[in-house]
């Protein structure tokens, strides 16, 4: 694929795949009980028209199955801000019609991941339990460990405790650990003869004490509005759940924006689908990042910060959507000096309370003797210190390459940025595939060679080539998001509004005073 | 006291007709005097007058009479209905040397009683239709018959008796509504035409005994008596029975040396083509606009509230019959708070939202036809039932018949009210349908068909499409960058379209899709919504409606009829609503007979009660068979509308249960 375009129209038809859940007879199977659709439940929950910023749908792509194939659609679960009654909520909503709801090792970091934009972000959670729990075959990788399951209900109660608002619903199955979803949350609807909740069900009950008792019995909604106090609210069915839930968010107190936009909304001076014309796709093929960033910020102004010094990394000022921001982008490779610009350019945005965006299409810090004798590993300390004491919300987009340290200086997803997008052109690795070749060989060759053997150029290539498809596969911005190595793959044409989206989200934190380590000197 | 200045006019009425002769009489440079009870302080005819005047009732002869006295009024016009036909008003007048718009109490005296007015008929040559004494024998009567009171008028204390039978309960029926009414039961018995139409001549004398004709009204859109679609000329007659009819008309009012504006009623019988007289009303008629739109005198249309102050202050006509021609035709309908496709109940509450299609005087359309609305109700205004339910006219003058229906069905799709249901939707689908466009409508006929209530299929599209249009609109002040900020409600989703709305209107989930321009399986397109007035092309055609879009209920207008959804309330009672054994009070009324006790077994249809209300009774009969468990209601107390006044148990619910 040669043109953005024709990935943007690949991205859109895998969102498409990916949102229809599961197969069609368990979504017919799920209807047919008087359920809504999880994107509908979502879609019902939000305000009219509220746009919806999902979080990583095409998680768990082409995990769990046979290769090429995605038994579990967006990890079985929808997470993603919206609004409800004008105010952004983080929503995490169960997709039964995907293995029953159940969470598997994606779908856990995904429900994790909501969870701390949440709570980084101060925004309410609502959670639309239709589940049954833990992915027994895999509980190894979804029970016991500090970012399992049980991370969950802790992240519940620290986030009631800093007075996040959680907020359950109950649609379907909510069983076994899954039960403390409702029972951790500050207000809890259930849809009567459709949710229940209990620790152990019927089975296990009769396994354990030979008691004979119905779903219902055990943990319906009658029992649980009326007897067992389990939750506030019993719902007809998932409309008047919704609708219970919208007016539990509608008696919260208002939340308080710390940061409001600086001026006037601009649209840039180019429309946003001419990015697709400016950006190649080939990410070895050099393009001026300046064009990217015309076309995201408001009124196409840039207030560019030492232009012309290190030069191959493009710093300054911009509004997006009115906010103000700093803009930090490749336009190359990193030397020394863009290095210390950047350090530079993050404490002033730091300073100031300015949240950054970081443009990233980077192949790596520059090497050789005389860059590493200067010390150019000491100037991407200083930018990695910057970035990772910054204390103003960051917002990270890969555009192109990102590999090596230079995903590190750029604030990778390691770097805790609020939110990371990637286009779909973008390439995520250590380092590129036939350098990654180039270093195994190397190796090898020298071991091969010092036993007095050889190896002939034939067997070299027989040896590189898996590595280059490895790295191509793992490369795809498709294999990353899968795993939750970012928030989604995004449209490029959509990265004003997202960034804009997000800003408006990162709103309601305060922005501490900053404090950096030790910077090399 | 004040001195008496003959040159002011006291209005003793209310609504519309108010308005309309204030209009007149300020034109002419009258001074005027309104009068309002309590209920009307803020009405506007109050504020069109020079003066205003508060009374206990407008019926109260003694202080209405005073009410002109001491606001030195020389001249009352009794408008229509209350004191406009009553000769003790008329001679309290006379006595207090205050004048009367009218003729004199006499004639008021000889026209009012059915039975004189039909000897007079006989008397000036004028064919009247067979009648019967009440003294005969019921069994003896060639039915149908028709009873009536002697002193009604306005279709109470009337029946229609198909056989021997039916004749005794009837009969009583009529007089109990004929005492209520008017205070005097006497019965009228006479041949009952099946199909007829109501044909009425407007006639005009002057002190001087100059007695003409302004040509006639076909009134045969009845609803139990009641007119709904009047209009001039008559569309079915000859010109030779409109001379004779006409002739007729005259010689009666001659007859009685008429003053004044009257009119003559005729039955003209399909069958045979025969006219009768009816009855004369000496007053000015609710439809007289229809005549003033299509009369000329000499050329020029005619002011017949003007013709009647001109005969009050003693002058001549000054016209002959020669000078009276007709030019194209109107039509008038009658806007009435009342549900037509709901029993026809009558409605009562705040007219939230009101749009004539002609707001200050008349408005001649592009096509050459001219809207005439003679209203008393505004935005805002509340509508009781304390008072007779007409909010307002509408009438359409065009070239032809054609050409007035047509201007009538765009003049009531411009009609809005909003806050009550009014029976403007009804008038629409009944001008629009082609039994009125064919002038094959009797007095019978809306008694015996149904008038298909419109599909409220468009109202809902307008209903869905504005509440998203609205809840998505931009001025949110929360959200952030004003007009256009990131979280504007577009509907936006990551990599695919924008989501697409619902709007719940009552129990259907309507999905609105901006994104497409659909409301489910419509295509729409906005074309301009302002001051609650939505203008859009469905499915390529131009619509238009009037919404009020509320937290909780969006109401619509659409062709005229009014449509309420309610918005979901979660928090909303979900438990058991008063079942189907429950009769509530369908309207705001006064309990006029209770007739089951707690406990007693009824069966269908049996009547448990009757509910008077605005002047009609309402039979609350049992919904199936069973016990009565609860009554609350004692003859004679008032009751909100929907109160529970019964509750029946249906027979067989303990045996289940």
């Amino acid at each position: 694929m040669s043109d953005l375009r024709d990935l943007v129209a690949d991205l859109r038809e895998r969102l498409a795949t990916a949102r229809t859940g599961g197969s069609e007879s368990a979504r017919a199977k799920h209807t047919g009980r008087g359920k809504l659709l999880v994107r509908e439940r979502v879609d019902r929950l939000l305000d009219t028209g509220s746009p919806f910023l999902e979080l990583s749908p095409l998680a768990a792509t082409e995990m769990y199955g046979a290769p090429g194939e995605t038994p579990v659609p967006s990890a079985g679960i929808v997470t993603g801000i919206g609004r409800i009654h004008g105010r952004e909520c983080v929503v995490v909503a169960n997709d039964a019609t995907v293995k029953g709801g159940t969470y598997y090792p994606m779908t856990v970091k995904k429900h994790l991941r909501a969870q701390t934009i949440a709570a980084e972000n101060h925004l309410p959670c609502v959670y639309l339990v239709d589940s049954g729990g833990a992915f027994l075959p895999m509980q190894d990788e979804v029970f016991p460990d500090r970012e399992h399951f049980g991370r969950i209900f802790f992240n519940q109660a620290n986030m009631s405790a800093a007075g996040i608002p959680q907020i359950a619903s109950v649609m379907g199955s909510c069983t076994a650990g899954g039960a403390y979803v409702p029972a951790m949350s500050d207000e809890t609807v259930i849809v009567k003869e459709q949710g229940t909740i209990f620790l152990g069900g019927p089975p296990l009950v009769k396994a354990a004490t030979g008691e004979v008792v119905t779903a219902e019995e055990l943990g319906g909604g009658d029992v649980h509005a009326r007897t067992s106090g389990v939750v506030d609210h019993l719902a007809d069915d998932d409309a008047h759940a919704l609708a219970i839930v919208r007016s539990v968010i509608g008696t919260l107190p208002p939340a308080r924006a710390h940061r409001t936009p600086a001026a006037e909304v601009e649209e840039p001076h180019e429309p946003p689908e001419s990015l697709y014309d400016v950006v190649p796709t080939d990410t070895r093929t050099p393009y001026d990042v300046r064009e990217v960033v015309r076309r995201i910020v408001d009124g196409s102004r840039f207030h560019e910060f030492k232009k012309l010094y290190g030069d191959t990394l493009v710093c300054g000022f911009a509004r997006i959507w009115g906010h103000e921001v700093g803009i930090v982008a490749n336009n190359g490779i990193l030397f020394s000096e863009s290095a210390l610009k950047g350090a530079h350019f993050i404490e002033l945005c730091n300073q100031r309370g300015i949240p950054l965006v970081f443009l990233q299409n980077i192949s790596g810090f520059m090497v050789g003797r005389e860059y590493e004798n200067n010390g150019i590993a000491r100037d991407g300390a200083k930018l990695v210190t910057a970035v990772a004491c910054s204390v103003v919300p960051k917002f990270t987009v890969v555009i192109g390459g990102s590999y090596g340290a230079g995903n590190y200086g750029m604030c990778g997803r390691a770097y805790d940025p609020r939110f990371l997008w990637m286009w779909p052109n973008a390439r995520i690795s250590v380092m590129g595939g036939e350098q990654a070749a180039g270093v195994l060989s190397t190796v090898r060759r020298d071991g091969i060679e010092a036993r007095g053997e050889e190896w002939s150029a034939e067997d070299e290539e027989q040896f590189k080539a898996p590595i280059r498809e490895q790295y191509e596969t793992q490369g795809s911005p498709y294999y990353a998001t899968a795993r939750l190595w970012d928030d989604g793959v995004i449209d490029p044409a959509d990265t004003r509004r997202v960034l804009g989206m997000g800003l408006a989200a990162t709103a309601y934190t305060p922005i501490p005073e900053p404090r950096y380590g030790i910077f090399r000197m | 006291m004040m001195e008496t200045h003959m040159h002011t006019l006291l209005v003793a009425n209310r609504g519309e007709i108010a308005r309309r002769v204030l209009s007149t009489a300020r034109r002419l440079g009258w001074r005027t005097v309104a009068l309002h009870t309590d209920l009307d302080a803020g009405a506007l005819h109050v504020t069109e007058a020079d003066v205003a005047v508060r009374v206990g009732s407008y019926l109260d002869i003694d202080e209405v009479v005073a009410a002109a006295r001491d606001s030195g009024a020389g001249y009352v016009h009794p408008g229509y209905g209350f004191l406009s036909e009553r000769a003790p008003f008329a001679r309290a007048l006379a006595e207090a040397g205050i004048t009367l718009v009218g003729p004199t109490a006499e004639v008021m005296d000889a026209m009012g009683r059915k039975d004189a007015a039909r000897d007079i008929a006989v008397a000036a040559g004028v064919p009247v239709v067979p009648s019967y004494d009440l003294a005969d024998d019921p069994s003896s009567f060639a039915y149908p018959v028709l009873v009536k009171a002697a002193a009604g008028g306005g279709g109470k204390g009337m029946r229609v008796v198909r056989s021997a039978g039916e004749y005794a309960e009837a009969l009583g029926a009529a007089q109990r509504e004929a005492r209520s009414s008017f205070g005097d039961d006497t019965m009228l018995i006479e041949k009952y035409v099946e199909s007829g139409r109501h044909v009425e001549v407007q006639v005009m004398g002057d002190t001087h005994g100059h007695v003409v004709h302004l040509f006639e009204r076909d009134c045969s859109t009845q609803r139990r008596h009641q007119k709904v679609l009047e209009e001039a000329p008559a569309p079915t007659i000859s010109e030779e029975q409109r001379a004779a009819i006409t002739a007729s008309a005259v010689a009666l009012a001659a007859q009685v040396g008429y003053t004044g504006a009257g009119t003559v009623e005729f039955l003209l019988d399909n069958a045979t083509g025969e006219f009768y007289f009816l009855e004369m009303n000496t007053r000015l008629q609710v439809e007289h606009p229809v005549t003033e739109e299509v009369v000329r005198v000499r050329g020029e249309r005619v002011d017949l509230v003007a013709l009647q102050l001109q005969v009050a202050t003693g002058e001549p006509l000054g016209l002959a019959q020669d000078d009276v021609t007709l030019e194209g035709h109107a039509i008038e309908a009658r806007v009435y708070a009342e549900d037509s496709f709901g029993g026809f109940l009558p409605q009562a509450g705040t007219a939230s939202l009101v749009r004539w299609p002609a707001e200050d005087g008349p408005v001649t359309q592009p096509t050459g036809t001219r809207v005439r609305v003679d209203h008393a109700l505004v935005s805002g205004q509340e509508v009781s039932t304390a008072y007779d339910p007409m909010l307002g006219k509408v009438v359409v003058w065009g070239a032809d018949r054609e050409a007035a229906r047509t201007g009538l069905v765009a003049a009531l799709d411009d009609t809005a009210v909003l806050g009550l249901t009014t029976n403007t939707g009804f008038l629409r689908a009944l001008a629009a349908g082609e039994e009125f466009r064919d002038a094959s409508i009797d007095t019978a006929w809306l008694d015996r068909h149904e008038v298909p209530a419109p599909d409220g299929d468009l109202a809902r599209v307008f209903a869905a499409w504005t509440q998203v249009l609205l809840d998505t609109r931009p001025a949110d002040a929360r959200t952030q960058g004003g007009s256009a900020g990131p979280w504007h409600a577009d509907g936006w989703r990551m990599g695919a379209d924008p989501a697409p709305d619902t709007v719940t209107l009552g129990e259907t989930l309507h999905v609105v899709d901006r994104h497409r321009g659909r409301v489910d399986e419509h295509e729409v397109r906005t074309v301009a919504v302002q001051d609650h007035t939505v203008h859009l092309i469905v499915d390529g055609r131009a619509e238009h409606a009037v919404l009020d879009v509320r937290s909780g209920d969006v109401e619509v207008a659409h062709r005229g009829q009014r449509w309420a959804w309610q918005r979901p309330d979660p928090f909303a009672d979900h438990g058991p609503e008063a079942g189907d054994g429950s009769l509530v009070a369908p309207m705001p009324g006064t309990v006029l007979d209770v007739r089951v006790e707690q406990g007693q077994q009824v069966a269908e249809g049996d009547v448990l009660g009757v509910l008077e209300a605005m002047k009609m009774e309402l039979a609350l009969t049992a919904p199936f068979a069973g016990t009565v468990t609860t009554v609350d209601a004692v003859a004679g107390r008032q009751v909100p509308l929907g109160h529970v006044l019964f509750h029946v148990e249906p027979t067989g619910q303990e045996e289940q249960g």
